[in-house]
């Protein structure tokens, strides 16, 4: 506790104590990245309000209150946008010692190409914080950057410092609250060193390969899946020629991070430090927007929350109980109600019985009568009608809601859109002026950014009038030619098809909360991801593959049994087509696609495979126990091929042993007199071989006598076998 | 529409010409009334009996039932009765007797051929809707300058003081009232003190300084309510007992200043001042609860803060106000509510000059009881004595803050500012 | 004068930033910029009192609005401005002397009535004061301050009094400022040294093997506690560790260190030990006018606890902790809710805030409030470094310390 109010003081003067060293930073106006759109094709993401303040405001004040002296803004989707606020706004021409200025470059398409630039231009002199103009934090670099300088001077490989923060994933979804996938770390405990990242962790695979180097260089590191990167990173001079000098370096941890993590020619280390008790996050996607909106009204960004007029341009705000921010001129009827950790914009007028419930409402909104108002975000400017609903939406400027418009969860709505009258817009849907661009890019690709990105262009009409009718995946063509007669009422926008990943991964990144179905899904698969997390892999096997889940804590016997049962069912029911003619080598194929499903060993697979046959062979008629006999030995003669694609090790021939003893015990007591004949039979047949029966009985001398019986009746084939062996030595 | 019935009753009266009647009414006289200006010539005899000590309801309380328009017939005749029934000579009566001669005789030195009467000045004033009697008494004395043919100074005075004497005895139960006689008669000695050249320029300085209080005391109502509705919070539940204009300025500016609060009025029997004030907060759109007297500490614990106004405030801090705060307050002081008064300052300020200046009450019986006639519904067995009195004292330890146009004071306050004036 | 500017800007930033906190240090951050704003302040030729009146409070309705929880800072403004009208009232004084003015006070304070900011009640309250007390008691005699003291809209009242004084214009207008500077010199001395002049007491309050219970960290009352400890009296001091900020780990440190036998409990046991303490000692945010108290949280607790055992409860603060406001709803609006990490660590319960799983609503709520309002009639002393005083007196010293048309800083042009 002490340390943490050391920590909040320390923060307080920073700025003095580290006057000495000129601090730089480079902040990334432009996330290269598409999940914002189809906002960001109209304004740049680091301009969008963020609890009514652009979210470039939190990152500079952060750099500012770190004792940052120069911040380069690097823009490039938007340039202009960009520059023409920072201009207007406070940091300009801020007193004291914290200056801005932005790069600007029209043809990078990736932080890589960025950083190039930024490398070219040779502004950067020291150590440097890389922040992208996204990120929320109000921690305390200065222990962070003592680390880092330390580091340095005992190994100047140390180029970067990643700066993390303990936040557990959801257990069930697998994603973190910032909705994106877990990310697997790991990590040497003493240095800190980060030896293995990787963010795009699939949970069908339930192994990630470690490099056996890293274990036999390092005595111990920890696996975490339970920390989330804040994408705040002090690197020193050497990671922008790092990046100039490998030109296909694009994306800052996909291939910068794990590109250095791999190669140890170079031998560059990257380091983490990680935050306790202060806030840092990134805006990444709709999810962790709405996230990190709620952690400010929730105060956990302290003191950028609204009510400290941080950045001095927003008005001054009120705060009730139950965390209800409200500007001075909200004009609010007697009978609207605004429910918990809700936050008001000035010269907001909100009419008679509106309920508004953990939203954001910009300025000068106008919000009609019975309008419901759940979770959602709403910018500036927007006009909503009466008997709206909305549930965490996303409303842009401008916007027109005409009465009883109804958004259903995760939908976008981009700038200036108008909606008409008793229109449902289906949920996730991203409505724009902007047509849809044709083709799907994928993550790489750049803000779009046109000469005229600013204006827009004359919007075509299509009908949201009849989106209920639209299956809910509306595809823009056919929508739009169907009727664009009713534009008066309709109103103004296309309906873009859902991006990349599909309808089904839309939930993944938007605002709304998972739908319940989806946790259904995941509360059937995950009892079987328990102890994930912080696994100390000391004792791995050296082939250095980690089972990640444990199913033996996830199925119990019973079900055990019942798959190996129906397992073989299945095999037999497939051998039974084999005699039906089917051409063998198809049967194996069939027999180890079954396997792989069931996930069952050779082994199984070989005693089930060889039941079948006993079977098949007890099914032919027989009035003696010689008859029956012969019976086998055709059978196995004439399978022989067959079982033995199955009996690739010894293992599997004593599991058919095994099995054969228990048929010969439970299911099929015939073959009990006939044991060690027919297992004589395998051997001549060499189905098994004779170290396969050996080691069999061997493993039988231990047992109880109810089950020696069989040793016992093959003793003398046993014995035979013994001595042919060792005669065979000798 | 009361109003309406109530004039009609008096109308029918006055046909009648009943002497026996002691009612007096001074709508009778009242001077905007086409029907009675000028006023007959038997009005005089009515006026010489007036105020008749014997009838228990003191004046006061009959015409300012009358303003606060929810008078009803019966409550008239009901008052007729209590006439009737009651006989016992009240301690005010040499007095009064004294006051209503000399008032006749302001009236005829004053008066040159057409009969003047401070009472018909006061009540028309009082009349208007957002006068405070104080300031209606002053602007009445004013009158009373205006119509005299004083030569001098002396004479002047005199007669100011025989016409403030009247209206005080007249009623001697108004904090207000004589607070304003006296406030106004101190600052015409005061100016008579500096000798002015010419007696007509003092005259005009006293008439002009008169109307200046109108507007003085409008500006400290306006003080008073942008003092109060700071603590007034969006959501909260405010209980108001009995109609003051004060208390009404606050909320409304409140209410103008798009806080959304509640308020809770009692009914304020006999007089319904409760209802009076509902209808004007209704009017203004804030939702209004209204409940009985007797249901206060049943709704307290919902109620955020108690309003109140004042008629006087008394130099232990303590303020007398209508009948029913002293236990509201009790109750909000019992739930740890915070009980709030608004009072313009002259009170306290003509309280410590004047009567009361050296009031300290220890109990309710130390005060001069404000009496009034109470409408029981039913008719009152004979024997069955009734409390009529028409104010009670709250102590100080039961306020919390006091609203003046001084600022805002703790009681504690109030009774230091006071003695200190004093010495 | 932009370099006044650029340090007033500064200063806005940095309480806006919250980069300085308590009562102390902005008190004295303000006094100084204060000071140095009236030293740049060229005087006209008139009316010197309104122009500096004017600028304070151009600057001080900045600073008040930038820091609303930050009581000092206000305090300070008004404390300043008072400062100014005692210089020029008593220079008028002097200046006026001798002059027959009549009743021509009555006239001044009416015209100066009617255009008046709708705004500053307060203000009117004020002028109230001197129109309805002239006549009320005040003699003749009285009425020259009186006058003097009433133009609050500096502009009006003050050239009325630059009618009268034409002739010493020149040697006041060199006087006044100097003298406002001289006096704001002294109020940063007193603010400096209010800890001494309040611990100089100690003494009188602290006897032999009491047991005093403190909650949190206060350096007013560590200095008061070392003090009698100085004076050699043997005492013992419960110290209740003030979540969640801890401070009273602190205090318990620093007064081992000096000596003092000491015992931290924790802020639950606060009613536990009450019993055997003999009196409650603790510091405060802000003083307000009716006696009631702002500080820390968890202290109206202990205020309770004590009433409830008769244990007398006394707060010591210096004078420029001091508010001439009255509260009200100030659980709420004096209120400033700190950071949850405070409180819980965000990474083990970054579960519980996943927001995506539990139908968008935050289940988790973690409120940090930093103060506790002490209603007046829980606080048996308050020892300043005037001496001590019960609750009900305070609105004398805060008459002593601010004139009433200060009440609302606002500019006239602004309202």
């Amino acid at each position: 506790m002490a340390q943490k109010k050391g920590h909040r003081s320390l923060s307080s003067d920073d700025p003095e104590e580290l006057a000495r060293v000129p601090l730089q930073a480079v902040l990334l106006a432009d996330s290269f990245a598409t999940k914002f759109r189809p906002i960001t094709l109209e304004r740049p993401k680091v301009l969008l309000p963020l609890v009514n303040a652009p979210m470039i405001d939190y990152t500079l004040a952060w750099l500012e209150s770190v004792g940052v002296e120069e911040a380069f803004v690097f823009c490039c989707a938007h340039s202009q946008q960009v520059k023409d606020y920072l201009n207007k706004s406070q940091w300009m021409k801020q007193p004291g010692t914290f200056t801005v200025q932005p790069i600007e470059s029209h043809d990078s398409i990736s932080a890589g190409d960025a950083l190039r630039v930024i490398y070219n231009l040779g502004v950067i002199c020291g150590d440097f914080v890389l922040v992208s103009g996204d990120t929320i934090s109000n921690m305390s670099l200065k222990e962070a950057l003592q680390e880092h300088k330390e580091r340095r001077k005992k190994d100047p490989l140390a180029v970067m410092t990643m700066v993390i923060k303990h936040s557990k994933p959801s257990s069930l979804t697998h994603q973190t609250r910032l909705g994106n996938d877990e990310i697997l770390m790991a990590i040497d405990p003493d240095t800190k060193e980060l030896l293995y990242y990787e963010d795009k962790t699939d949970q069908s695979q339930r192994f990630i390969t470690l490099d056996k180097m890293l274990l036999a260089s390092t005595p111990t590191l920890h696996l975490h899946n339970d920390k989330q990167d804040c994408y705040i990173d002090i690197c020193s001079p050497e990671v922008l020629s790092l990046f100039t000098d490998n030109f296909d370096y694009q994306h800052l941890r996909r291939h910068f991070v794990k590109g250095l993590l791999v190669d140890d020619l170079m031998g560059y280390k990257i380091f983490t430090h990680e935050i306790h008790s202060s806030y840092a996050a990134r805006i990444d996607n709709f999810r962790s927007y709405d996230t990190i909106s709620k952690d400010i009204i929730q105060r956990w960004t302290y003191p950028m929350v609204p009510d400290v007029q941080y950045f001095g341009n927003c008005s001054q705000m009120k705060l009730d109980r139950l965390g209800i921010y409200k500007a001075p001129e909200v004009d609010q009827s007697r009978t609207a109600q605004i429910r918990a950790f809700s936050l008001i914009g000035n010269g907001t007028a909100i009419g008679d019985h509106s309920v508004i419930s953990n939203s954001v409402i910009g300025q000068s909104c106008t919000i009609g009568r019975n309008v419901s108002i759940q979770g959602s975000y709403i910018w500036d400017n927007v006009i909503i009608e009466d008997d709206c609903k909305l549930s965490h939406a996303l409303v842009c400027d401008g916007v027109h809601l005409r009465a009883g418009v109804v958004l259903e969860p995760g939908v976008i709505l981009s700038f200036k859109v108008e909606v008409g009258q008793k229109i449902v817009i289906p949920a996730y849907s991203k409505v724009s002026l902007l047509p849809q661009p044709s083709k799907q890019d994928s993550d790489e690709e750049l803000e779009y950014a046109d000469a005229n990105s600013g204006v827009v262009e004359s919007p075509s009409i299509t009908s949201i009038a009849n989106t209920r009718n639209v299956d809910p995946v509306p595809d823009s063509p056919d929508a739009e030619h169907s009727d664009t007669s009713e534009v008066g009422i309709s109103g103004v926008g296309y309906i873009w098809s859902t991006t990349e990943g599909g309808h089904e991964e839309e939930w993944r990144h938007s605002i709304a909360p998972i739908p319940a179905e989806k946790l259904m899904e995941f509360c059937l698969s995950a009892h079987t991801d328990l102890g994930v997390s912080n696994q100390d892999v000391n004792s791995l096997p050296a082939s250095g593959e980690l089972q990640l889940d444990s199913e033996s804590t996830g199925f119990d016997d019973g079900e055990d049994y019942k798959d190996s049962a129906d397992f073989e069912k299945e095999v037999e029911a497939t051998f039974q087509r084999v005699l039906a003619g089917v051409n063998p080598e198809n049967v194996i194929l069939e027999i180890n696609s079954l396997r792989l499903s069931y996930d069952m060993s050779h082994a199984d697979c070989a005693g089930s495979l060889f039941y079948s046959i006993m079977k098949s062979a007890l099914s032919a008629p027989f009035s003696s126990n010689r008859e029956l006999l012969l019976n086998t030995g055709k059978e196995l003669s004439r399978w022989k091929d067959l079982l033995k694609n199955c009996l690739k090790t010894i293992d599997e021939e004593i599991e058919v042993l095994l099995k054969f003893e228990e048929m010969c015990l439970e299911t099929t007591k015939e073959f009990a007199p006939l044991f060690s004949a027919i297992l004589n039979h395998l051997y001549e047949k060499d189905i098994l071989s004779e170290d396969a029966i050996l080691s069999w009985a061997e493993e039988k001398e231990g047992a109880d006598e109810s089950d020696k019986v069989f040793v016992k009746q093959s003793e003398p084939f046993l014995k035979w076998l013994r001595e042919a062996s060792e005669d065979e030595d000798d | 529409m009361w109003l309406r019935s109530a004039s009609f009753v008096l109308d029918q009266r006055q046909q009648q010409e009943e002497p026996s009647s002691f009612f007096y009414d001074p709508r009778f006289y009242d001077p905007r009334d086409p029907a009675q200006l000028p006023p007959p010539s038997p009005s005089i005899d009515p006026m010489d009996q007036n105020p008749n000590p014997n009838h228990g309801i003191s004046a006061y309380y009959q015409t300012r039932a009358e303003h606060h328009a929810v008078v009803t017939s019966d409550w008239l005749a009901q008052a007729q009765a209590a006439v009737g029934r009651d006989a016992a000579p009240s301690s005010g009566r040499p007095t009064a007797a004294a006051s209503s001669s000399s008032a006749a005789r302001t009236g005829s030195v004053g008066g040159g051929g057409k009969p003047f009467s401070v009472i018909d000045e006061f009540n028309y004033w009082r009349k208007k809707p957002d006068l405070a009697e104080a300031v209606a008494a002053i602007m009445a004395l004013a009158a009373v300058i205006r119509s005299s043919e004083a030569t001098t100074m002396m004479e002047l005075e005199i007669e100011l003081k025989k016409a403030s004497d009247t209206l005080k005895s007249w009623d001697t139960t108004s904090i207000s009232l004589s607070a304003g006689c006296d406030l106004f008669m101190r600052y015409v000695t005061r100016t008579s003190a500096l000798e002015y050249e010419d007696f007509d320029a003092a005259k005009l300085r006293l008439i002009e300084r008169g109307e200046k209080f109108g507007e003085i005391s409008l500006k400290a109502r306006r003080t008073i309510a942008m003092l109060g509705q700071d603590f007034i919070f969006d959501g909260c539940t405010i209980l108001v007992h009995g109609f003051s204009r004060v208390v009404l300025e606050v909320l409304k500016l409140a209410a103008s200043n798009r806080k959304l609060f509640r308020v809770l009025c009692t009914e304020g029997r006999p007089d319904r001042t409760g209802l009076r004030l509902s209808n004007e907060l209704a009017a203004l759109g804030v939702p209004v609860k209204l409940l009985i007297d007797s249901a206060v500490a049943y709704t307290m614990d919902e109620v955020d803060m108690v309003f109140v106004g004042a008629d006087g405030v008394v130099e232990s801090g303590g303020i007398i106000n209508m009948m029913g705060t002293y236990q509201i307050a009790l109750v909000a002081h019992s739930m740890n509510k915070p009980v709030y008064v608004a009072a313009e300052s002259y009170k306290n300020d003509s309280c410590e000059l004047l009567q009361f200046a050296r009031l300290y009450p220890l109990d309710q019986k130390d005060l001069a009881p404000a009496l009034r006639s109470i409408d029981f519904g039913v008719p009152i067995p004979s024997g069955v004595e009734v409390e009529t009195s028409a104010r009670d004292y709250t102590p100080p330890q039961y306020l919390t803050l006091l609203f003046t146009d001084l600022g805002v004071l703790t009681p504690s306050v109030v009774s230091d500012e006071l003695i200190q004036l004093y010495l | 004068m932009p370099d006044v500017q650029a340090l007033v800007n500064d200063f806005v930033l940095k309480l806006k930033r919250r980069k300085i906190e308590g009562s102390h240090a902005s008190a004295q951050h303000t006094a100084e910029l204060l000071r140095s704003v009236i030293s740049h302040q060229r005087m006209p030729y008139t009316n010197q009192a309104g122009a500096l009146i004017d600028a304070v409070k151009a600057v001080g309705e900045q600073l008040i609005a930038a820091n609303p929880v930050e009581l000092a800072v206000g305090n300070i403004v008004r404390r300043v401005l008072h400062i100014i009208r005692e210089e020029d009232l008593s220079s008028t004084a002097t200046a006026i002397e001798g002059l027959g003015l009549s009743a021509g006070s009555d006239d001044d304070d009416e015209g100066q009535h009617e255009d008046r900011p709708a705004l500053s009640a307060a203000a009117l309250a004020a002028a109230a004061r001197s129109t309805l007390r002239a006549p009320s008691l005040q003699t003749l005699l009285e009425d020259i301050p009186d006058s003097a003291a009433a133009p609050q809209p500096p502009s009006s009242g003050g050239d009325s009094e630059g009618k009268s004084k034409s002739a010493d214009k020149n040697i006041r207008s060199r006087k006044l400022k100097h003298d406002v500077i001289e006096a704001i010199n002294e109020l940063i001395q007193d603010i400096d040294t209010c800890h001494e002049q309040i611990s100089e007491q100690a003494v009188e309050h602290i006897h032999q093997n009491e047991v005093i219970l403190t909650l949190g960290r206060s350096r007013t009352v560590k200095e008061f506690l070392c003090a009698a400890k100085e004076k050699n009296r043997s005492f013992r001091v419960f110290v209740a560790e003030g979540a969640p900020r801890y401070q009273g780990h602190v205090l318990a440190k620093e007064l081992v260190s000096k000596g003092i036998q000491t015992t931290v409990i924790t802020d639950s046991a606060v009613f536990a030990m009450i019993s055997r303490v003999n009196m409650v000692i603790v510091g405060a945010h802000a003083i307000m006018a009716n006696g009631g108290v702002i500080a820390p949280v968890g202290i109206n607790m202990v205020a309770l606890a004590a009433q409830r055992h008769a244990v007398p409860f006394v707060v010591v603060a210096g004078s420029h902790k001091l508010c001439p406001l009255y509260p009200h709803n100030p659980e709420v609006l004096l209120n400033d809710l700190k950071c949850p990490s405070d409180l819980l660590d965000f990474g083990e319960f970054s579960d519980c805030m996943d927001f995506g799983s539990h139908g968008g609503s935050p289940l988790l709520h973690v409120v940090n409030p930093a103060f506790d309002y002490v209603p007046p009639k829980l606080v048996s002393l308050f020892i300043t470094d005037t001496g001590g005083h019960n609750p009900s007196y305070m609105y004398r010293l805060i008459a002593d310390y601010y004139s009433a048309d200060d009440l609302v800083v606002k500019r006239r042009s602004t309202s």
